[in-house]
Parts: C-alpha cells; structure tokens; sequence
C-alpha cells in the first residue's frame, strides 16, 4: 500500500492541487480585451442570417452523402474481408488498415491536394442536374476523403452485425435454395441492421461533427462560416459568443439524429423479443448508448 | 391435424428415380477426425428412413452431406440421378460445383433443423413464402396463397401474422417444416427435429412427420424417437463411429438388432 495523505495518494493530490492553481491563475490574468455580446449569440441561434443556414445546410447535406457512401462501403469491405477468395480479402484488408491507420485530416489533404498535383485525380465541375447547383471541388474532395475514411470504420461495424447473426441462418436460407447474394440481402443485413444500427447511429453523431475538419480545404461547413464570422465585419473578434452559437448548432443537430436513431431502431426491432424497449428523453439525450470513444482527432 | 400437407402445394414432382438418394462411399475428415468413413445408403422413392445411433456417430454429418451443407473428401451422393455438390473432373477426381448449381440442386432438397432455423425477421408467412418468391419467382399473392394452405395443414392458420418469437417450439418446427415444404422438394432430411422441444410438444412434430411419410414423400430422419420409427419408418439405419453398422426394417433393428453395439445402444434410450 502506497502512504496515503488524508486517504488520497500523495501525486493524486499534488495532481489536483496544480490543476486548482492553474485555473486561479488563468482566471485572475485581466479582464478579457473585448467584452462579449451576447446579442451576436442569440442572433446566430434564432435569427441566423443566410450564411449560417447555408453552412448549415452544406454540414448535413455532406454528412448524409458520405455517411451513406461509408454505409454502402463499409457493406462491400466487410462481405471482401469474409469472402472466399484471398485476393478479395486482400484489397478489403489493405483498405481497412489504410483508411483505418492514418489521420482523417491526412486523408482529407491527400485526396484533395494530393491527388490533382499527381494528376491521378482531378475532381471536375460538377452541377447537380435540375436543381442547377453547383458542387465545388472541395465539397467532393471532402465527401470522398470523409467516405472513404467512413467505409473502413463502417466495414467493421457490419463484419461485427454479420457475424452476429446465427450460421443456423445462412444454412437455411442455402437449404431452401437461397444463393449467397440472396441469403446476405434477404437473411442476413436484415438481421444484421438491428445490430449495426446503434453504432451506425453513432458514427453519423460522429460524422455531423467530423463534417467541421473540411475547413482544411475550405468547404464552407458550419465551422468555416463561424469562424468566419469571427475574423469579419461587426461579428469579428467575438470568439466566445460565435464559438458557443456553433457549438449549439451541432448539438442540435445531434440531438435531433438522437430522436430519428430511436425511432429507426424501434423500427428495425421487429419480430426479436424484448427488442422494442421504449427510451425515455433524458437517456435518449445523454445517452447511457455507449459512447463512441472516437474523437475527432483520434481520426 | 389431419388433412393433406402435400395437396396443399399441389402434390410434389415424384422423384425421376427409384433410387431417390444414392450415396457410396461417402468419406468425410473434419481435420484429422475421420466422421464418416465408407458410408453407403440407398433410399427409394416415397421410403421414410430413420438413422440413428450415438451422439457423435456421424449422422447428422451425414445428412447435411446429403445437401452439401458439409463437403465430403471422397465418394459420390447422389440424389435424382444428379451428382450433388460437385462436378467430376476428367480424372474422376471430385471439384466443388458452382455456387449456383448447388443452389439449384438444393430447391429439390427440403431440410428441417434440430433449431428450427426460422428466420425471425419474418412472420410464419413471410417465412414460407420467402424462397418461393426469391428462388423460385413465384408471384407473391400465389405464394403466401400457399403458405396459408400450409399453414392450416400443419395446424397453425391462425399464427399466419406472428414471428417465430412468438411462436413455441413445436410451433416454430411446424412453420419451419412447411417453409421447407413451401419448395416442393423431392427429398425432405430432417436433423434431430424434436431434439430441442419440450416433451409435450414432441407430438404435435411428429403428427405432421408421420401425415407427411403417409403421403408418400421421401424422408431422411435423424432422430431417437422410436415410436415415430416403429410406425412409419420403412428402414431404420443404425449409425456409429462414422459407419453405418445395421440396417433393416424396424422391427428387425428394435426387437432383434444384430450388433452388440446396436444393443447397447438401444439399451440406453429404451
């Protein structure tokens, strides 16, 4: 036993009483120079000018797409990492180390700056037929870099919610005459959502947030327009107000993929027994779900 | 119960062959553990055969062979005439067949699983008329028209809506029994059926098994259920160590067996 003072370990202490000294010096170093208003807070929350709501929209929209091209990736890596043939499980294999290994925000660099300047990939002017909407290359370069990075954590997501479900399933199912891609989209995903739909749901929370990091390239997301504002105009130098109004921004968002998630599982709860569990609000907001434990800078 | 489980899907194709199943020499090696050694079994058309024998003898090894759910190491199975699970190679040596013919031969093979195996995402319906609509592209109306009749024959009309963890077991074995039929299959293996039923739902199992042996469809059961056996068995093949070591009506087999281990064997679960 280790002497204790007071019944605390001695370095534990001392840890605390340095933290404690710290934030009296830090708060006592002067007045701030310029005083917050708070008034530019509320605005940003409840009369956000057309800046804000066009970030807003680019976060989610560029969030969805790469969640579902992560979804739809992580499904092809993981049925390669399973596959028969070793070269299949190779390419799956490499990808998922790759992607898995390195920093998102190298990837996001890479895919964008790297690849044009080798000319492996030059990403074109593209206007969504219709609508007539621009997509500038460095939203696509950023929805390739936050997929493909997706894929790779989704993969092992979906390999786990596949080997999950009963192989007493996938006899059957091949007992009735079933062929593989039958017995995978009919049986097996299927049954395999339920399972992979909590840490998908997760990983969007994740990806709503992860969105912010495509101020590297310049993707004019959430972040990049409060920062913005942080630099410019009457809103400049504002850092805590702006700084806090974002924050609330994606916490709504969040909160809001919070209540969709229940319902989709509540959905896909059907026929397993005791799998429709009712969630009350406040364990849907702060969530007893297992966090993700996945930062953005752990990526 | 009564009623005609086989009209119910309009009657089944009566196999091409008289010799329905036709395995010689069937090895198998799970490693170095040899499970099935030599082993050889006919089964004639409209012919219900019960093998049994200890646990670990090989016999649900066996069966799964007989729709290549197991790879075999040597020997052939056939079953309709037709080579199962493998093409024979110009040396005559055994290469695994395409995934989609085995897929094919598999349409004309029904099995029932000791787990029933139902798949829980899907009602007693959907359960039923699932392979038909997939593999056989039957329009959906026409097969849960089917799988209603099914249903109703083995008892269960009013379960149509509920999932599988709504049903017991002897419940789930019953749908599971006519999903499997819902194929028209020309063979129907059966592994262990009632093994996982509680002893009051045993029966209600074997009621659709023997109404389905009556009807004249060809029956490989797995399964100690000697009452079964004695009533509608018209082999009983006795399983162990990996070969067969008897086989003959059941009357030979129960009351007059030939091998010691058959006794024994019998001694225990009489």
């Amino acid at each position: 036993m280790t002497r204790r003072i007071g019944g605390i370990r001695p370095a534990l202490l001392a840890g605390c009483l340095l933290l404690a000294g710290l934030t009296v010096a830090g708060c006592s170093s002067g007045k701030a120079s310029v005083p917050t208003d708070w008034s530019i807070f509320w605005r940003s929350i409840f009369q956000p000018d057309g800046l804000i709501l066009s970030g807003l929209w680019l976060t989610v929209s560029i969030a969805v797409i790469s969640q579902t091209l992560g979804l739809i990736l992580g499904i092809l890596a993981a049925l390669g990492r399973m596959a028969k043939a070793w070269p299949l499980r190779a390419v799956a294999g490499i990808y998922i180390w790759l992607f898995r290994g390195t920093p998102l925000l190298v990837q996001i660099m890479l895919v964008y700056f790297g690849l044009p300047a080798v000319g492996l990939y030059d990403f074109p002017t593209f206007t969504i037929p219709g609508i007539n909407v621009a997509v500038p290359n460095a939203v696509q370069a950023g929805i390739v870099a936050l997929s493909l990075n997706e894929g790779a954590y989704m993969a092992e997501i979906v390999r786990a919610g596949i080997l999950s479900i009963d192989p007493g399933q996938t006899e059957a199912a091949k007992s009735l005459g079933m062929t593989y891609g039958q017995t995978m989209r009919r049986i097996v995903l299927p049954q395999a959502a339920r399972v992979i739909i909590p840490p998908l749901g997760n990983e969007f929370n994740n990806m709503l947030k992860t969105t912010s990091l495509l101020v590297v390239i310049g993707v004019r997301e959430l972040f990049v327009i409060f920062s913005y504002k942080n630099t410019t105009g009457s809103t400049s130098l504002q850092p805590f107000a702006l700084f806090l109004a974002c924050a609330v921004w994606y916490l709504m968002l969040t909160t809001i993929w919070g209540f969709i998630q229940a319902r989709i599982e509540r959905r896909f709860g059907r026929g397993a027994a005791g799998a429709v569990e009712e969630e009350g609000f406040l364990s849907r907001v702060f969530g007893s779900r297992g966090s993700s434990g996945s930062t953005v800078e752990g990526r | 119960m009564a009623g005609n489980l086989l009209g119910a899907i309009g009657g089944v194709p009566l196999p091409e062959t008289d010799v329905v199943v036709d395995a010689r020499d069937v090895n198998k090696w799970f490693g170095r553990l040899h499970v099935l050694k030599d082993v050889s079994l006919q089964v004639k058309r409209q012919e219900t055969v019960v093998v049994i024998g200890p646990s670990g003898s090989g016999k649900t090894t066996f069966i799964r062979c007989v729709n290549h759910l197991e790879k075999i190491q040597s020997g052939r199975i056939f079953v309709n005439g037709h080579l199962i699970g493998y093409r024979e190679s110009s040396g005559g040596k055994l290469v695994e067949d395409k995934e989609k013919n085995i897929a094919r031969q598999r349409q004309e093979i029904g099995m029932v699983f000791q787990r029933f195996n139902l798949f829980p995402h899907m009602t007693a319906i959907g359960n039923i008329s699932e392979a038909p609509i997939q593999v056989r592209g039957v329009a959906r109306e026409e097969a849960e028209e089917t799988a209603r009749a099914l249903l109703e024959r083995v008892g269960l009309a009013a379960k149509a809506g509920s999932y599988p963890a709504q049903l017991s077991g002897g419940q789930q074995q019953r749908v599971a029994i006519a999903r499997a039929l819902a194929m028209k299959p020309a063979l129907m293996l059966f592994d262990e059926p009632t093994s996982a039923l509680d002893p009051e739902m045993i029966g209600e199992v074997l009621e659709v098994m023997k109404e389905l042996a009556r009807e004249g469809m060809t029956m490989i059961v797995v399964s100690h259920e000697m009452g079964f056996a004695r009533e509608v068995a018209n082999r009983v093949v006795m399983m162990d160590e990996g070969q067969v070591i008897e086989e003959g009506s059941p009357d030979q087999v129960f009351s007059a067996p030939a091998q010691e281990r058959t006794q024994a064997f019998l001694s225990k679960i009489l």
